[in-house]
Order: structure tokens, then C-alpha cells, then sequence
């Protein structure tokens, strides 16, 4: 039996028969509707909170009648994460639209050293904005986190930290799919908005941008933060993704 | 050694053998060589046994597909066998036959050596990471098609002018004359054994070219369509359905049907010289029967020097040590053979035409007046190349621009395109117009012929460089398909890049030569119309005024709309079931996309041959049958007007097609080489359309012009003394 937390592109938790390549595979492509969806989840302990009814998991998540594998029962479907411990976590899982599945372990943060004085991210759960912030990826977790005055937090944040271009050449921008396409003057106003002295630590570029966000500018990797803590999954570099997973890189269209 | 060679070059039958035997002895060296760099490949060995059994599913398409070809094209080749030999002459339909053997030889073992090749290829980027000792493997396997086409076609059109020219004295110049058969038909027989020879050549590659170009683009644009557009799947994944009938298609398109192609160009051209200076020699009286004879057989020794000349610039690449800039080294190939062609050339035209009152036929510069139009049309076919690289390449602005406009989605993708493509057209025109006005002014129509010739004169090492690039393409595909390493992988994607650049380059050589080749066809067949009277001297003047020329020239520009028309629609469909195929099989066994059931790789394979076969008889025959049929209603005057129509129409639309279709793919590239957003990009996506529009154009119908021209002619050539005579509107006064 497995757990999965999927954040992208909805919030459920589910549990399922199937090992995590193939519960990729599966919600990806569906087992009879065709479907082709790309999606990230993260595997975690069972048992983890009392939230959810781990009992009913167990007594439904069964074998069919022919031997095949439960492939998904749905525990909850909004407000998961928040529920969720950090050591509850296993692997983060990014799939393609052709259902190959990349794992990321986790790894002891770190904080950049290509740091420009700003950083871009998207926000995957539970809320789905593109933004910009004067603040590094942990600093930005516990800034949403935590309850400094602001009218609005989220107990969980789950979110990556975008690869910056150079704005000003729009030719040679690499393959980073359609992320930077159009309005970027709004974009550079919003970078100058966090990066000047007004005191504003971010600014959201886009509400949602579910449709424009692909793994190829995911920048130093996912961040999944809760309280005062915070995991993180490092995305492996071009040449490290050739020797760990050069096809699910292909589908991915980080390579050639 | 120099006394040497003038005893030879000389006009009595001996010496006329003994050039023939030099022929021969060039053609049966390149098929020997052939045969040598085709063992050298299939020794080596193929890989895992997943690599093997992936190329040789592609091996069973590709050989399934051409023996049903063949099949239909045997049963048509009789057709016009017999009606040859019963109209024409004898000596006509067993040249028809020889040459319809010999093209169909010369695709049939290219198609057989690139799919042995692929799997070798992929393997030895395994074994050695070398782009250098890859290249050298791919580069022997396509040398196998280009020594092929330029051997099997010098070598019958030889064997040709020895049997019936020579040993049946067609080609002396007292039988170079107006016989009538029993039909009270007036020809020379010579220019129709000769005509007959080239139709063989054309029909194969009308049949192969249209047949290869629907089946790839329809396995092509199946594969994209669904597999990467709709199922995200990369290209070349072997989950996808259609990867293999895509990869068969590169075989019996891009080999097979580029082969079959070339051979015919290479031959047209030969042909267009031999078949004018017959009668040059007939309409112009004061010309020495000696020199005739030259003008007659120096297209073949010109071809026979091009080849020695190709298989040392093969041999270069084969030996020396390869460096990791595989288009340095084919282009040093190519350089180094067209380099020697015009130095053998010029010895062989200097030494033949020495002594000769060569001012009888129009030459402007003396003996080596034949040589400077070689030469004319060696360079501007380097320069159409050139241009054709310019236009399509994405290390230069139109290109770029079309990735550019993709930005703004694909209306603009598609718009920038064909202003890109039409654009294009003016240059190579005007280089072909210098080239013609400074041939014609050095020798006449004969130096516009040698012209053709040239360009087309070390068509043996252009078919191996152009042949290498869909050999390097399906070694890229079982690279991907075998799931071999990314290094491996990487090599493989590099040499296919290469490819599409040499193939762009080599269309551009394709179009120029079919044009000369055309305006030398046609101004025989100018010749031939007039018929008898020719030996009175006439002034070649085709009246454009006359209302059936004109209307004739107004259907002859549509005609290319139609047949290209044809093929695109043939291309849709085939690609269309292709496409339900595909989706079906995914929707049927989701297996297939885990990875953890195989597609059904022969359905897809039999949609695609399916297409091409039922698809490409009509377009086919039309070719053949237009000229025929408006001929025997309408007369020579129409059909002259057809023929000027449909030249000066193909070249233009063949050039557009070739350049916008590669431009498109090319700005896609350009896109994913991570410009403007990369791969994913909706610049990307606007590019893929304009890639998929393209795809057809470049592939199926540009190429298809090129031997739409040349069929027309020749066979307009063959039937203008019968249809000349008998024509309905004739008999109705």
C-alpha cells in the first residue's frame, strides 16, 4: 500500500496498489480515458495524521476480483498538505504527459549562491501564483508561513523556484517552454518592485500559471515547507539528468 | 601518356569502342567499389539483439513496400514496353526496359544498404563514442547508394550507345537521320533508343519518388501528430505506433525515392546532350561527321571522368582520419569530387575536341568550349546550393525570422514561411538564366545541355553525402529506440543534423539540373517536331501566340498545381488513417504507452504502404499521360506550349516547395535549440505546425516536380513524331 500527496495539478491525497513509476503512469494517461496530464506528487508515511482515515484506506484499497492492483482511492481532496508532517514525506515525483516519472530525493537545503537579489517562484500548493520575491526559498516559506501581521498565510506551502533568463535577449533563451512569453515588462516591473527599498518582500506576477509552468525551468528544485520547517528535492543539472533519467528528460523537453 | 590518350580519343569504331570500354570500365569500377563499401558495412557488426530486431522490422517495411512497388511499377514498365516496341521500335522498348532495371536496381540495393547501414551506424557511435569513425561508417553505407546510381546509370546508358549505337550503328552519323517504321512513323532511332533508356529511368523514379514521398510524410506526420503532439512522447520512442513506419519511410523516401531521382536527373541530362547533338548535326549540314560523333559520346566520357573524380573524393572521406565536424568532411568529399570533375572533364574535352572545326557547332571558345559549360553549370549548381542553404538553413536570417514569427502562433509561422519560400525562387532563377545565356554563348543549346551535365557530373558523391543523412537519421531512431546511451544518442543526433542541411543543398542541385536538362529536352523536342524539315536548317521558335501553344502553356502551369495538389491530398489522407491508427492503438492497449505492451508496428507499416501505393498511380500517370493524351487531341503545337508551361511552372513551385518546406523545419529546430522559449514554447508549437505544413511540400512534392518535368519531356519527345501527325484536331483540318 502507498500514500500519495499530489499537489500538481490538484491537491488530493490518494492511496493506491501502485509502486510510484507506475501510479505516475497511471494518473497521467488514466487506464482507458487516454487522458495525457502532466503531475507531481510526493510519496508519504501512512498513518502520518489523524486527519485522514487510514482504516478506510486500508479496507478499500484492495486487489479487483482479477488480481489487478487498486490503482487510486481518494482520502481527501483539498486541504491536504497542511495536514501532513514534513517527516512524512518520501520522495517527490515529477511526471510527464507520457507518464514517465522522475524521482527527487530530499536533500538538505540550501540556500543559492547564484542569488541575484531577487528570486521568481511558483507556488504549487495550495494556491498557484507566479511571483517574485526579495526573499531566499526558505525565507519565502516562512514569510507565508508564518503570522508577522499579515492579513493572509497557509499553514503548507509547497512550491519551486524558477530559473531566471536574461529578459533583455528573448532569442537565446534556452528551452524553457512559455514561461517568459508575454508581458515581460510586467515581469521586470514586478523584479524592480522587490528588489527596491519600498519594502515589499513579493509580488505576484500571475495568478495562475498552471498552463505555462514546465519542469525545464524549474531552478534549484521543489520546496516543500511547513512550520518552521522545510524539504528540500533538488532538480537534477542537464548532465546529471543524462545519466539518471535521459528519457524521462527527453519527454520533458530539456533535451534537444 | 599524352599520345596516349589522343590515339584513343579518336572517331573510328576502335577508338569509339575503346571510349565506351573506358565508360563501361568507370561504371563497373563504381559498382565494384559499391560493392566493396557494402560488404565493409554489413561485416560489421549490428549490436544488441534489441538493435537488430528493431532495424530489421525497418528492413521487412521497407523491402515489403518496395517489392509491392515494383509490382505495380512491372506491370505499367510492360504497358509501355510493348507500346513502345510496337510504335516506336524494338530497340526502344529493350532501352525502356534497361533502364527501368537499372534505376530499379540502383533504389532497390540503396534501400538495402541504408537499412543494414542504420543499425551499424548506431552500433559503432556505441562501441567507439566517435562522431568521427560514425560518420565514416554512415558515409560508406550512403557511398553504396551514390556509386550505385552513378555506376548502374553510366553503366546502362554505355552499354545502350555500344549495343544499338555502336554494334547496331544507330549513332553513326549516316544513320543519324529520319527513318520511317512500318507505322509511316518518322524518327531518328538513335534519339529514341536513347529517349526510351531515360523514360525507364524516369518512370521508376516518377513511381518511387511519389510512392516514397506519400508513405514517409504520411508516417512522418502520423508519428508527430499523435505520439509527440497528442501523447507527449519524444521522437523515435519505440511506445509510439508509427515510429517504425516512420523510420522505414526515411528508407524508401529520402533512399530509394532520392536515388531512383538523381539517377534519372543524372540520366536526363546525358540523354538531353546525346539526343541535341544528333540533331545539331542533322539540321546543320557543314558539321564533320567526326565531330558528331564526339558530341554525341563526350557526355558519357564527361559522366565517366565525374565518377572516377567522385570515388576519389569518397575514397578521401573513407581513408583519412575523420574529424568530429562531419560537415567539413562531406563537404571536403564533395568539394574534392566536383574539384577533379572539372579537371578531368577539361582534359577529356580539350583532348577530344582538339583538331575538330568545333565553330561548325557553335562553340564559341574552341575545344573547350563544351568544358566552360560544364563548368557554368558545376558552379551554379554550387551556387543554387549555396542560396538553397542560405534560405533554409537556421544559421541565417530567413530561417530565424520564420522562428521568430512563431512568437505571435502559427498564421505567422505559416505566412513568414511562404514569404521565405517565394521569395527564394528569384535567385537560383537568376543564377540558372546567367547559366544558360553564358552555356548557350560558349557552345549553343549542346553547352546548355553540358551545362545540365555538369552539375550533375559527380552526382556520385552528392547521392552518397545526400544518402548518408537518412541512413544517419534511422540510426538516430534505433539510437532512441534501443534506449541506448545519451552519448550514443548524442552522436547519432548530430550526424542527423548534418543530413538535413547536405539534403537542402542537394534539392538545390536537383531543380537546376532538371531545368536545363528540360530546356535540352525541349529543344530537341523542337527539333524533332519540325521532323524531316529539320535537315532544311530551322530557327527554333515555338509560336506563343498561337491560341492551342498558349492555352497549352496556360494548362501546362496549372498542371504542377494538380499533380502537387494530388500528392499533398494523397499525403493527407494516408496520413489521416494514420493518425485514427495510432490514437486507436493507444486508446486500445494503454499497456503501449507503460512501455509495457508492444504497438502493433506492422498496422501502421501497411497504412502507410497501403496510402502510397493506391495514392501514387494517378498522380503517376498523369505525368505520362497529359502530353499523350493533349498531344493526340491537340497536336505538337499544344504540347510545346504544355512543355514550356509546365517547366517554367514546376521550377518555380519546386523551388518554393523545397525552400519553404525547409525553412519550416529548420526554424522549428532553431526554435528547439532553445530560442524564443525552446521546445514547449508556444513559439514552439506554431513552429511544429509550420513544420508539419512543410513536411509535404519539400518531401513529396518538390522533389516529384523535379522528374515531372523530365517525364513530360521525354515523353513528349518520344511521341511528338507520332501525335505530330496524328492528332484530332489535325484530322479535322
Amino acid at each position: 500500500m502507498y500514500y500519495y500527496v499530489v499537489f500538481y495539478p490538484i491537491e488530493a491525497l490518494i492511496a493506491s496498489q501502485l509502486e510510484p513509476k507506475n501510479f505516475g503512469m497511471y494518473m497521467a494517461r488514466g487506464s482507458k480515458k487516454g487522458s495525457a496530464e502532466r503531475l507531481m506528487f510526493a510519496e508519504i508515511e501512512g498513518d502520518c495524521s489523524e486527519a485522514f482515515d487510514w482504516e478506510f484506506a486500508r479496507s478499500k484499497c484492495v486487489a479487483h476480483a482479477n488480481g489487478e492492483p487498486k490503482h487510486s482511492l481518494y482520502l481527501s481532496i483539498y486541504r491536504v498538505i497542511e495536514q501532513i508532517p514534513l517527516e512524512a514525506y518520501k520522495n517527490v515525483y515529477l511526471v510527464n504527459q507520457d507518464g514517465t516519472t522522475l524521482a527527487l530525493e530530499a536533500k538538505t537545503y540550501k540556500a543559492s549562491t547564484d542569488w541575484k537579489g531577487y528570486g521568481l517562484y511558483k507556488e504549487h500548493c495550495p494556491v498557484h501564483p507566479f511571483i517574485a520575491s526579495s526573499l531566499k526559498p526558505k525565507e519565502l516559506a516562512a514569510y507565508i508561513i508564518s503570522d508577522t501581521g499579515k492579513k493572509i498565510t497557509v499553514p503548507a506551502i509547497i512550491f519551486t523556484d524558477i530559473r531566471s533568463i536574461d529578459l533583455e535577449e528573448k532569442e537565446h533563451t534556452g528551452n524553457i517552454g512559455s514561461m517568459f512569453e508575454r508581458d515581460l515588462d510586467h515581469l521586470k516591473e514586478c523584479i524592480e518592485d522587490v528588489k527596491g527599498q519600498n519594502g515589499k518582500v513579493t509580488k505576484t506576477i500571475d495568478r495562475s500559471f498552471d498552463s505555462k509552468f514546465t519542469y525545464q525551468i524549474i531552478g534549484e528544485g521543489i520546496y516543500i515547507a511547513k512550520g518552521e520547517g522545510i524539504l528540500f528535492y533538488p532538480m537534477p543539472n542537464r548532465e546529471e539528468l543524462k545519466e539518471i533519467d535521459y528519457d524521462w528528460g527527453r519527454s520533458a523537453n530539456i533535451f534537444w | 601518356m599524352i599520345q596516349g590518350v589522343i590515339l584513343v580519343l579518336d572517331d573510328t569504331e576502335g577508338g569509339i569502342c575503346m571510349m565506351i570500354g573506358f565508360v563501361i570500365i568507370a561504371a563497373m569500377a563504381a559498382l565494384a567499389f559499391a560493392a566493396i563499401n557494402y560488404y565493409g558495412v554489413k561485416k560489421k557488426d549490428p549490436g544488441t539483439e534489441q538493435m537488430v530486431q528493431i532495424s530489421g522490422a525497418i528492413q521487412e517495411g521497407a523491402r515489403a513496400f518496395l517489392n509491392h512497388e515494383y509490382k505495380v511499377i512491372f506491370k505499367v514498365s510492360l504497358v509501355i514496353a510493348i507500346v513502345l516496341g510496337v510504335v516506336v521500335s524494338l530497340s526502344g522498348a529493350i532501352a525502356f526496359v534497361f533502364g527501368a532495371v537499372m534505376s530499379a536496381s540502383a533504389g532497390w540495393i540503396g534501400m538495402n544498404i541504408a537499412t543494414l547501414a542504420n543499425v551499424r551506424v548506431s552500433n559503432e557511435a556505441r562501441n567507439t563514442k566517435s562522431l568521427g569513425k560514425t560518420l565514416r561508417v554512415a558515409f560508406r553505407g550512403g557511398s553504396v547508394m551514390g556509386l550505385s546510381v552513378g555506376g548502374f546509370a553510366l553503366l546502362g546508358l554505355a552499354l545502350v550507345y555500344l549495343v544499338f549505337g555502336v554494334i547496331l550503328k544507330q549513332a553513326t552519323p549516316e544513320n543519324l537521320r529520319f527513318h520511317t517504321n512500318w507505322l509511316g512513323i518518322s524518327d531518328i532511332p538513335f534519339t529514341m533508343t536513347v529517349s526510351s533508356y531515360a523514360l525507364g529511368c524516369s518512370i521508376i523514379a516518377m513511381f518511387n519518388r511519389v510512392g516514397g514521398g506519400i508513405y514517409t510524410k504520411a508516417a512522418d506526420m502520423g508519428a508527430d501528430l499523435v505520439g509527440k503532439t497528442e501523447a507527449g512522447i519524444p521522437e523515435d520512442d519505440p511506445r509510439n505506433p508509427a515510429t517504425i513506419a516512420d523510420n522505414v519511410g526515411d528508407n524508401v523516401g529520402d533512399v530509394a525515392g532520392l536515388g531512383s531521382d538523381l539517377l534519372e536527373s543524372y540520366v536526363g541530362s546525358l540523354v538531353s546532350a546525346m539526343i541535341l547533338a544528333a540533331y545539331i548535326y542533322f539540321s546543320q549540314g557543314t558539321i564533320a561527321a567526326s565531330l558528331v560523333s564526339k558530341l554525341v559520346y563526350a557526355p558519357l566520357l564527361v559522366a565517366a571522368g565525374g565518377i572516377v573524380s567522385s570515388m576519389v573524393g569518397i575514397l578521401f572521406l573513407l581513408v583519412k582520419k575523420v574529424s568530429d565536424n562531419p560537415h567539413k568532411e562531406l563537404n571536403a568529399a564533395t568539394f574534392m569530387g566536383a574539384g577533379f570533375t572539372i579537371v578531368s572533364s577539361g582534359i577529356i574535352t580539350f583532348f577530344l575536341f582538339q583538331g575538330e572545326d568545333v565553330a561548325s557547332a557553335g562553340f564559341a571558345l574552341g575545344a573547350l568550349s563544351p568544358w566552360v559549360a560544364a563548368v557554368l553549370g558545376i558552379v551554379s549548381g554550387i551556387v543554387i546550393g549555396q542560396i538553397a542553404e542560405y534560405y533554409t538553413s537556421y544559421d541565417y536570417k530567413p530561417t530565424q525570422k520564420i522562428a521568430s514569427s512563431s512568437q505571435e502562433g502559427p498564421a505567422l509561422t505559416i505566412t513568414q514561411g511562404m514569404s521565405v519560400g517565394m521569395i527564394s525562387v528569384m535567385a537560383p532563377v537568376v543564377v540558372l538564366g546567367i547559366a544558360i545565356i553564358a552555356s548557350h554563348a560558349t557552345a549553343g543549346l549542346y553547352g546548355v545541355a553540358m551545362a545540365a551535365i555538369g552539375m550533375l557530373s559527380f552526382v556520385t558523391v552528392t547521392v552518397s553525402v545526400d544518402t548518408y543523412g537518412p541512413i544517419a537519421d534511422n540510426a538516430g531512431g534505433i539510437s532512441e529506440m534501443a534506449r541506448l546511451h545519451p552519448e550514443v544518442r548524442g552522436i547519432t543526433d548530430e550526424l542527423d543534423a548534418v543530413g538535413n542541411t547536405t539534403a537542402a543543398i542537394g534539392k538545390g542541385f536537383a531543380i537546376g539540373s532538371a531545368t536545363l536538362a528540360a530546356l535540352s529536352l525541349f529543344s530537341s523536342y523542337l527539333y524533332a517536331q519540325a521532323g524531316e524539315s529539320v535537315e532544311h536548317g530551322i530557327e527554333l521558335v515555338l509560336n506563343m501566340v498561337s491560341p492551342l501553344t498558349l492555352v497549352g502553356g496556360l494548362v501546362g502551369a496549372a498542371l504542377p498545381y494538380l499533380f502537387s495538389g494530388m500528392l499533398i491530398e494523397a499525403v493527407a489522407n494516408a496520413a489521416r488513417k494514420m493518425v485514427q491508427e495510432v490514437r486507436r492503438q493507444f486508446k486500445a492497449d494503454p499497456g503501449i504507452i507503460k512501455g509495457t505492451s508492444l504497438p502493433d508496428y506492422t498496422t501502421c507499416i501497411s497504412i502507410s504502404s497501403a496510402g502510397a501505393i493506391s495514392e501514387m498511380k494517378i498522380p503517376a500517370l498523369i505525368s505520362v499521360a497529359t502530353p499523350l493524351v493533349t498531344g493526340f487531341i491537340f497536336g505538337a503545337g499544344f504540347v510545346g506550349g504544355l512543355l514550356i508551361g509546365t517547366t517554367l511552372s514546376s521550377v518555380m513551385l519546386a523551388l518554393y516547395t523545397a525552400n519553404a518546406g525547409g525553412a519550416w523545419d529548420n526554424g522549428k529546430k532553431y526554435v528547439e535549440h532553445g530560442h524564443f522559449g525552446g521546445k514547449g514554447s508556444n513559439a514552439h508549437k506554431a513552429a511544429v505546425v509550420g513544420d508539419t505544413v512543410g513536411d509535404p511540400l519539400k518531401d513529396t512534392v518538390g522533389p516529384s516536380l523535379d522528374i515531372l518535368i523530365k517525364i513530360m519531356a521525354i515523353v513528349s519527345l518520344i511521341a511528338v513524331s507520332i501525335f505530330g501527325k496524328f492528332n484530332l484536331f489535325a484530322l479535322l483540318g
